[in-house]
């Protein structure tokens, strides 16, 4: 029996396979694709050193900060707005379950749009820039931040809470008291991990035109300029490295 | 200082938890209630500081009615009732200092405790707590670092903290063990004696409620069968108390209730 399934099991994955390479075109190189990869490559070992800073116009450090800022304030944004929401959809802390179920809703709804969309829509609600960028991933982080807020709410031990209720705390001392410290740590940890997604976010984001270290980016590709290329990039690894260990070693402390 | 008058809690399914229960318990009293798990020790003691919603009758703490007060009023009488619980009910992630510091949060305005602000005064009061339960040195400590004996003397610290007029107890040796138990036990009766402060204590073992109490409260199936000082309560009398229930399956449903309900409560 169990023998029998697993054959039909191998069987099954195995026509996926033979469909799914069966649907690929067949992949073919064209002439120049050599020579575009090496270009890419001679541009990545051979910087446009003089990009990095250039104290008249737009430059790579320049363009870097503008990211930074995007990202920065679109977490902070987002993690004043979802407060609310994952109170909320908390179903140990709210008791209407309608409330519980619309809030649920909301954020899974957010979660729908990735990042890009929901730039391409604030372009065109409020103009291309970094504005739209700071919009996109403050309003796109509410609904991850929000579900993971929410459900380290639930598993909150309600136990304090009876304490504090003992003690003659009203419900709002008794929130601060019992449920607030449990969930600081969390709180702080998600809104960390979600400023590095905004960070490797708002690089892209420029290329669509809402700000940041994108813009020059596409421009640089679209003239084949390969050195340029080539230094925006060392530039954007390098920061999101440094970023994701900084804020990795913070996280580490909170748990 | 704690009176019940014609007090009964019957729960929505028709199960009696307290069953017309009259009685006065004074100040500087040690009483433990005995009883089988689910004879309504429980709803008892959480009626006291209206943990627990009780249907018919009055509570009385210091003259005033719990039963009936309302909003500010009620939190006042509670932040004269000081609670220990059987799980400790501390908040893992926080400090002791910060957990002795809760039992303060009754006396300060709410906008105050968002911003935690705590006098000089109340840090002082948790210290002189934490020193009476002799574990001043672990104040800075995170709760959940401490053994459970420690844990529990933290919980009698804060509701030391309250600076309260009596104190209850619910089933607070159950998950110790016995050297733990004789430690916590022998601090609530320090605290009785030195500070004449009440005690109602909620137990389901004999002998330690025969070495602490000086008035025993035996509850079976939500009515008082045994009520009188320590030495009083002979073996016959706790066989009363813990005999045969004549009607085994209405407890067990009862029992199955208040779990329930305790969850739904948090």
């Amino acid at each position: 029996m169990s023998r029998v399934r697993r054959i039909s099991i191998m069987m099954a994955i195995l026509c996926i396979y033979i469909w799914a390479f069966a649907g690929l075109p067949i992949v073919e190189l064209k002439e120049t694709s050599l020579e575009v990869i090496s270009a890419i490559f001679s541009g990545l070992f051979h910087p446009d050193w003089g990009y990095v800073y250039d104290p008249g116009g737009e430059d790579l450090l320049r363009g870097l900060l503008d990211t930074l800022a995007i990202a920065l304030l679109g977490t902070f944004i987002a993690a004043i707005l979802c407060v609310p929401f994952s109170f909320m959809a908390s179903k140990n802390i709210v008791k209407s379950k309608a409330t519980v179920g619309i809030s649920k809703f909301i954020l899974s709804f957010i979660r729908v749009f990735p990042d890009i969309v929901l730039a391409l829509l604030f372009i065109k609600a409020v103009g291309p820039g970094a504005f739209a960028g700071v919009l996109a991933l403050g309003i796109g982080a509410v609904g991850m931040l929000g579900k993971l807020i929410s459900e380290s709410v639930e598993s909150v031990d309600l136990n304090a809470k009876e304490a504090l209720t003992a003690t003659g705390a009203n419900p709002i001392k008794t929130f601060m008291f019992a449920v607030v410290p449990q969930v600081l740590p969390n709180f702080f940890s998600f809104i960390l991990y979600r400023f590095e997604v905004n960070v490797r976010a708002a690089t892209v984001l420029g290329i669509i035109g809402a700000g940041g270290i994108g813009t020059p980016l596409i421009f640089a590709l679209s003239v084949r300029d390969w050195e340029r290329v080539g230094v925006i990039l060392l530039g954007i690894i390098l920061m999101v490295t440094l970023i994701d260990l900084i804020s990795g070693k913070i996280r580490a402390r909170f748990t | 200082m704690i009176a019940f008058k014609h007090v009964s809690k019957i729960y929505p399914n028709g199960i009696h938890g307290l069953h017309n229960i009259n009685l006065h318990i004074g100040e500087g009293e040690f009483v433990v209630i005995v009883g089988l798990s689910g004879a309504g020790k429980s709803t008892f003691l959480q009626s006291i500081n209206r943990l627990h919603e009780i249907s018919e009758g009055e509570i009385f703490i210091n003259n005033k009615s719990i039963t009936k007060a309302k909003g500010n009023e009620l939190y006042r009488i509670r932040r004269d009732i000081g609670m220990i619980f059987q799980n400790f009910n501390l908040v893992h992630r926080s400090t002791v200092m910060r957990n002795v510091l809760s039992g303060r949060v009754g006396y300060h305005s709410t906008l105050r405790m968002i911003l935690g602000l705590f006098p000089k005064k109340d840090k002082q009061l948790a210290m002189e707590a934490l020193r009476r339960v002799n574990i001043p040195e672990k104040a800075s400590m995170r709760a959940d670092q401490l053994s459970g004996g420690q844990q529990q003397r933290v919980s009698i610290a804060r509701a030391l903290a309250q600076e309260p007029k009596l104190i209850l107890a619910d089933e607070p040796v159950a998950s110790l063990d016995p050297m733990m138990t004789g430690q916590v036990m022998d601090d609530l009766l320090r605290i009785n004696q030195e500070l004449n402060m009440t005690m109602v204590v909620n137990l389901h073992d004999i002998e330690i409620a025969r070495k602490y109490a000086n008035r025993i409260i035996g509850l079976k199936a939500g009515k008082v069968v045994f009520d009188g000082k320590a030495d009083e309560a002979t073996d016959e009398a706790f066989a009363e108390i813990y005999g045969k229930a004549d009607k085994t399956s209405e407890r067990m449903g009862m029992e199955q209730y208040e779990r329930i309900e305790n969850t739904a409560n948090g």
